[in-house]
């Protein structure tokens, strides 16, 4: 039999720029390929060449989408191709649809594009769809709009949108990454059977573990190449490429604390706290917060305790109330009831006023750290705003400060200059640390700080973390939707669900034995490599 | 901007301030002076742009005119401006009541056309270049005010101002490194642009009569003058549109290149 996919030697370039360097692979019905990298590898761009989608200038020895050879296809012909021999599921399902029609008319183009049916025929098949795809009550969904539909239920129209005209080859492009574990699990079943139903399936992600329980065979990409292809039962037991060792070095998953994620990371040492201080105060106590917004409750009686030097970690889908409630411990937003004592001391409700001078004590990291910069300000500017309190960005004096301040979070002090829009996203964050560390905070509130990167530099941040922690002994609230990352980063577990803490304890009890059902389903979707 | 272009504009910005403030540097004639027998002459060695019906040279009309009409402008931006920056900045800090309340007269305000308002504005004053400037700055604030309000509140919500709130920053220092800076760097843009379409406004009233008045040089009253005269002498008229042309031109392009990243514009 004839794969569906051959690749051979195939190259895309942008006005020279070399993206893609001779990617060769290929994909069976009823398989499942994992195109696995960093943003940036040229997985992406990979994935759209098969559909003619690239926008760069493609070459290769041999390039056949479905027996036909695609390094001659005209545009008409291309688009006879798309939507119904090989489909492409993108990331961003609200982005994908069009926000003025109704869902259902959208996937009917598909049927109107390539068949012959009649508009009756069409809108049964169109329910058929949606209802194969687990939506619930398809017909209503059908009339609505995209942005009516939650995130799950937009993923599985897209899925649908992608399954009714039939093809033989899906492509799903970070199509699980913007979802939470619950959803990614529902949208890595409904590839499962699509696999099962004898179509090849390409999956391009930047998550080993997401992909492990589906690929058959994983590529993994680097810089425009495939540095290593196998079976998945290879690439994750015997990887061979010193890079596939650093990406699944990097999953955060069953790692123990402060065990490095990163290889350029040094081994953890004890902790070296000086032993004078028994202070058991904790330093954060969370009782009883709540907060609604226009009579729709968002968190709902959130209380914890947080002791010195320790992590507690704060988990739920988006939505749960995980960020309200950090914005209610930071001051930033009035709570209806409760109250957050820092350090023994009454933070919330105060007046600002009256908070101020205890806000030396708390930090925050954001998921965005670009936007908490002002943009007017260099890397230096920002920390010796941060360290002159605020007096001046030019202030002299500082300059000692500022570079062991960036030596402190790993880097290098010449960047001090540059403004941090010419920085990585990494680094990018590496600087919000470093300057949230400036005025030597007691604890410090970590909103998704690593959400937004990839996985492999997600590992060398939740390793300053871990070093930062051990030398200063700040204490952590870490807020995340990604249960690996706080099974390894914390000491202490509190699970948000509807704007409640449904379950809090030690890591070690949450994960091992989690009484509550949400934790469970929590548990039984998140993708486990160890 | 690139350094070329930046010689440019100074060099522009540096030609025009001269002319308004020393006309006598470069055109030393006085401009009242009137001399019946070289009337109607066309531009040539003596006179560059040819002189008027009572025989006055144009050059020296149209460079000793830039002060008057670039005070104009200036002076208009500068009231429309500050009115604009007054009412947006409490409209984007005030309650939500209060805000309301500014945006619906802002809004009443911004549905009169703008010359009209000028004119309505010159029906109660009288015609005068403390009118004209009074006139063109109180048409031009509403539409300012709306983006001074736009930003500062964008600003207000920003996590930037909430980081700086996290650091323990007091508001008169997140206003003063933060707001304040951040809000001006469009609205510089803004005001370069506004001087040119102000320029141009105040040319305009004068050509109607309702600014400076006659025999002072000033654009638009030159172009007025000129007109009863253009199928004889079109150099009359044609300096002192140039004149306005390529100011309104040099500044709109200069808040451009300030405004580069500036979507609002």
């Amino acid at each position: 039999m004839n794969p569906l996919l051959a690749v051979d030697n195939l190259c895309v370039s942008f006005a020279g720029q070399q993206a893609v360097n001779d990617v060769s692979f290929e994909l069976n019905a009823g398989e499942c390929l994992a195109l696995v990298g960093e943003s940036g590898s040229g997985k992406s761009v990979t994935a759209r060449s098969l559909l003619g989608l690239s926008g760069g200038t493609v070459s290769a020895e041999k390039l056949m989408v479905c027996q036909e050879d695609a390094l001659t296809l005209t545009e008409p012909a291309w688009q006879k191709i798309r939507g119904s021999s090989v489909v492409m599921i993108l990331q961003d399902a609200l982005m994908a649809l069009d926000p003025l029609r109704p869902v259902g008319r959208e996937i009917e183009d598909v049927l109107k594009e390539h068949g012959t049916l009649n508009s009756k025929a069409r809108r049964v098949q169109v329910i058929e769809a949606l209802a194969s795809v687990d939506l619930p009550d398809p017909e209503r969904r059908m009339k609505q709009r995209s942005t009516q539909l939650s995130g799950g239920m937009r993923q599985r129209v897209l899925i649908a949108q992608a399954l009714i005209g039939d093809p033989q080859i899906v492509i799903a492009d970070e199509a699980t990454t913007a979802l939470d574990s619950r959803l990614a699990a529902l949208v890595l079943k409904q590839l499962a059977a699509l696999k099962n139903e004898g179509r090849a399936v390409l999956m391009i992600s930047h998550d080993l573990a997401q992909v492990a329980q589906l690929a058959d065979r994983i590529a993994v990409m680097r810089a425009g190449k495939i540095v290593e292809s196998g079976t998945t039962e290879q690439i994750l037991n015997h990887p061979q490429h010193e890079y596939t060792r650093t990406l699944l070095r990097a999953i955060p998953s069953g790692v123990p604390r402060f065990a490095p994620l990163s290889i350029k990371a040094t081994a953890s040492e004890p902790r070296q706290l000086p032993p004078t201080e028994p202070d058991t105060t904790p330093a954060l106590v969370v009782e009883n917060l709540s907060k609604s917004f226009a009579k729709h409750p968002a968190v709902i009686e959130a209380g914890f305790v947080l002791p010195r030097g320790s992590t507690l970690g704060l988990v739920g889908e988006s939505g749960s109330g995980k960020t309200t409630t950090a914005r209610m411990i930071l001051g930033l937003e009035r709570p209806d009831a409760g109250s957050v004592t820092l350090l023994g001391e009454r933070f919330v409700p105060h007046s600002e006023a009256a908070r101020r001078s205890l806000r030396e004590n708390i930090g925050a990291i954001y998921q965005n750290p670009l936007g908490s910069f002002d943009p007017r300000y260099s890397v230096g500017q920002i920390l010796t705003d941060a360290l002159s309190a605020g007096r001046s960005k030019r202030a002299s004096g500082y300059k000692d400060q500022v570079a062991r301040l960036l030596e402190q979070v790993e880097l290098d002090p010449a960047l001090s200059g540059r403004n941090p829009r010419e920085l990585s996203g990494g680094q990018r964050q590496r600087l919000a640390i470093a300057r949230a560390l400036a005025p030597e905070p007691q604890v410090l509130v970590l909103d998704e700080p690593v959400s937004a990167l990839d996985v492999s530099i997600q590992a060398t941040i939740l390793d300053l973390l871990d070093r930062l922690q051990q030398e200063t002994g700040t204490s952590y609230l870490f807020i995340s939707h990604d249960l690996s990352v706080i099974e390894h980063m914390s000491d202490l577990v509190a699970v948000m669900y509807q704007g409640r803490i449904v379950e809090q304890g030690s890591t070690a009890e949450v994960f091992g034995d989690p009484q509550h059902e949400y934790t469970r389903s929590l548990l039984t979707a998140m993708p486990r490599l160890r | 901007m690139s350094r070329t272009a930046k010689i440019l504009s100074s060099l522009f910005i540096l030609f025009w301030v001269l002319t308004a403030f020393v006309p006598a540097l470069i055109a030393p004639a006085d401009p009242l002076a009137i001399n019946p027998s070289q009337a109607f002459q066309a531009p040539s060695g003596a006179h560059i742009f040819g002189t008027d019906e009572s025989g006055r040279d144009v050059f020296t009309r149209v460079i000793h005119g830039a002060g008057d009409s670039l005070y104009i402008g200036l002076a208009a931006t500068a009231l429309g401006m500050g009115l604009a920056l007054v009412l947006g900045t409490a409209a984007a800090l005030a309650p939500r009541w209060l805000d309301e309340v500014i945006l619906r007269v802002l809004e009443a305000l911004y549905s009169v056309p703008s010359l009209l308002m000028a004119l309505l504005i010159i029906a109660f004053t009288g015609p005068g270049v403390g009118p004209a400037i009074v006139a063109v700055g109180l048409s031009t604030a509403p539409g300012y005010a709306r983006l001074v309000r736009s930003q500062i509140r964008t600003l207000k919500n920003s996590e930037m101002l909430e980081a700086a709130t996290v650091l323990g920053r007091g508001t008169w220092l997140k206003v003063r490194n933060h707001l304040v800076p951040n809000a001006l760097q469009p609205l510089l843009a803004l005001v370069t642009l506004g001087i040119g379409q102000a320029v141009i406004w105040a040319a305009a009233l004068s050509f109607l009569g309702l600014g400076t008045p006659p025999p002072a040089p000033e654009w638009g009253a030159m172009l007025s003058a000129g007109r009863t005269y253009l199928h004889l002498a079109w150099w009359l008229s044609f300096f002192p549109g140039l004149a306005i042309v390529v100011v309104a031109a040099g500044a709109t392009l200069i808040g451009r290149a300030l405004g580069g990243k500036v979507k609002a514009l």
